[in-house]
């Protein structure tokens, strides 16, 4: 079956054009559903578990993603001389990237994706907005990307502030700026340029009207080559930290059934809209009234999928692999339930207590937190380092539990159990998180991370014991020190002596 | 022997010697105190009350992490109180700031010039590392006093960037 520039047929060999946990996630789907994988790595990932998981492993060039997981003609080259028959892109790199689709279009590869023209209408704002205003769904107050510095100042006074710069080419977090006053903007648009460039190759950048109060609601699609599609509900992915998603929920407490149905069916009609197959995610704001705006559609896996997939019981990287073989959905609308609660945590190599900053290093221990309801996604293992080529992000931990309450409790016991060593990691963050009143209590929106949010406003009840464990180590510091001088003769062998020590 | 140690403001002081028996401020407890090989933490059982913790010192400064509270700990012995009594002040840090790389990355800018004065939680450096800008600050007031680097350099971990002097 072709549908516009997509291959949909049987396969039975997957090249992951991917990296870390994501890659790790869907070798799995893959495995399970008996088909053959094909690795690709840097120079970096010579030792990740992606490389030793797969069937089939090939080296795709230097560390820096422009030279290697970017190269659209080398991940081609690899796929044809592996005989892979389908290319799944995982998140970020090239998965949103409707150039790369077509090329495995034309080299009758199957696109483990949509079809280039709905990742084209979706990965440019101003289409996207048009096409989904087109099918009545409400959008956002902004502009079109590719203004020029003063067209952008003239049109931010329009809009009225706060506003934010975006990158036109992708999200995550980069590219993106909030601005208060008018005097900040001419700025945070020329940071906001480098960082996009950095990060896309491309430093479109257009502006949108921050909605105060608002929370990130975003709603999970399927759909498949026959024209079915059907919503699996909503994440609630409002906690967040200079635009990048820190703790994702599903469903969203926020949210009741009417307004999941709304929701829903605006979704579908976007996905519609454009002709979609695959897995999607639409996100909205949704201010205090529960008025919805759509904000973009990632044509795309998301990070934070396990959420969705726990509550439903549908595994979404399976559902995508299927649905590029031709098989149609296996359920309908009716069939999906929401049931119970997950919460998932992005572990990050970076020090909360030191203003977030990204921490480098070589991973020493790594002990994952598992029992009852609790999974972890990671390509991270002992022995590997963390560089400053690829995102911070080390892992997912997801808890699941009956109810809101006992999802937060078993997360606070799996934070307590996950231990890793070699970088600082924001795990301090997510405890600080749990034991909130406004986390719990479902009251906080996208600004309440960076504005309310405070680490160290709290009762510390371990005071003592620090006090303790200081004294200890420096008694014990103090007693090495004092046996390297009394034993010994020679000079030359205290030293060695004291710096093996060290 | 005997040691001073002061955390959220609150001082303790915390005699060791016996195997397993330390007195805080008069009050005495059975301990047991392992680092648990292979793993970075420290296991501390109190009077029975069992906790881990990440314990590091950087030049005198000590931070522990216990279930996600990072405690910044002081720590004396007797000699040191001692010294510090006989100089007659408190310990008050001074001479310079020197701001370094806390990973590889490149500069995109430095907001400052030499001569300027800044005050505690301006920003320094921008440095571009994993992607993201990230902005450093300086922790103390002073005078920018050296800038060791441009736009465009690529540094590494620790390189000096900035130094600040009172």
């Amino acid at each position: 079956m072709d549908i516009s520039e997509l291959h949909i047929r049987r396969f039975d060999k997957v090249l992951i054009a991917n990296r870390g946990e994501i890659a790790m996630r869907i070798l799995r789907a893959c495995h399970e559903l008996g088909l053959t994988t094909v690795a690709i790595y840097s120079d970096a990932d010579r030792n990740a578990p992606h490389v030793r998981f797969a069937d089939e492993a090939y080296h795709i060039g230097p560390s820096t993603a422009r030279d290697s997981y970017l190269v659209i003609d080398k991940i081609i080259d690899i796929a044809k001389r592996s005989g892979a028959e389908a290319v799944h892109p995982g998140y970020g790199f090239l998965a949103e990237n409707a150039e790369f689709a077509r090329a495995c279009y034309e080299a009758d590869l199957v696109f483990v994706g949509p079809p280039p023209k709905a990742i084209e209408i979706m990965g440019d704002k101003a289409t996207a907005r048009s096409a989904v205003s087109a099918a009545g769904v409400p959008v956002i107050p902004g502009t079109e990307p590719g203004l020029n510095e003063e067209e952008l100042l003239a049109a931010a006074q329009e809009i009225g502030f706060p506003v934010m710069v975006k990158a036109s080419a992708g999200g995550g977090g980069k590219g993106m700026r909030s601005v208060q006053t008018f005097p900040e903007l001419a700025d945070a648009v020329a940071s906001a340029k480098r960082e996009a460039m950095a990060a896309f190759g491309d430093d479109s950048v257009y502006l949108e009207k921050m909605v105060m109060g608002s929370r990130h609601i975003e709603i999970q699609i399927l759909a498949d080559g026959y024209g079915n599609v059907i919503s699996l509900g909503e994440r609630e992915c409002s906690l967040q930290r200079r635009h990048q998603k820190l703790i994702e929920e599903a469903p969203s407490i926020f949210v009741d059934e009417d307004l999941r149905q709304r929701m829903g069916e605006v979704s579908i009609a976007a996905a519609e809209a454009v002709g979609y197959v695959n897995a999607g995610t639409i996100e909205f704001l949704v201010d205090s009234d529960k008025n919805f705006y759509f904000l973009e559609m990632n044509t795309r896996l998301q990070v934070e999928h396990p959420v969705t997939e726990l509550v439903t019981g549908v595994d979404i990287v399976q559902e995508q692999l299927r649905v590029a073989r031709g098989r149609r959905l296996s359920f309908s609308q009716e069939d999906v339930t929401i049931q119970g609660w997950a919460i998932e945590c992005r572990i990050n190599a970076e020090d909360p207590y030191n203003n977030y900053l990204p921490s480098t290093g070589l991973i020493t221990t790594s002990q994952l937190p598992t029992g009852p309801g609790v999974r972890v996604d990671t390509g991270v293992f002992p022995g590997i380092y963390i560089s400053p080529y690829y995102d911070p992000m080390i892992s997912k931990l997801i808890c699941y539990g009956k109810t809101r309450a006992e999802a937060v409790l078993r997360m606070r016991r799996a934070l307590n159990e996950y231990r890793i060593t070699g970088v600082k990691t924001n795990v301090p963050f997510h405890q600080r998180m749990m034991d909130s009143h406004r986390f719990m209590s479902g009251k906080f929106d996208i600004e309440f991370v960076e504005n309310q949010f405070s680490m160290t406003d709290r009762e510390r009840p371990y005071g003592m014991e620090a006090a303790i464990l200081v004294a200890l180590a420096y008694h014990e510091q103090s007693q090495r020190a004092a046996q390297v001088v009394r034993t010994g003769t020679r000079e030359t062998a205290n030293w060695k002596w004291y710096d093996r020590m060290r | 022997m005997k040691y001073y140690a002061t955390v959220d403001g609150q001082e303790y002081v915390i005699e060791v010697g016996h195997e397993n028996r330390i007195i805080v401020n008069g009050q005495p407890y059975d301990i047991d105190f392992k680092k648990i090989p292979d793993s970075g933490v420290t296991s501390l059982i109190v009077g029975h009350h069992s906790l881990e913790a990440v314990v590091e010192e950087k030049e005198g400064d000590w931070q522990v992490l216990i279930r996600g509270d990072l405690y910044d700990v002081t720590v004396e012995d007797e000699r040191s109180r001692r010294l510090a009594s006989a100089r007659g002040k408190l310990m008050v840090e001074e001479g310079e700031v020197v701001i370094q790389s806390p990973m590889p990355g490149i500069i995109i800018a430095v907001p400052v010039s030499t001569g300027q004065h800044v005050n505690k939680g301006d920003k320094i450096v921008i440095l571009e590392s994993m992607k993201m800008e990230n902005e450093l600050r300086t922790p103390r007031s002073g005078m920018v006093s050296q800038i060791m680097v441009g736009a465009g350099d690529h540094v590494d971990k620790d390189q000096t960037l900035v130094i600040i002097t009172d």
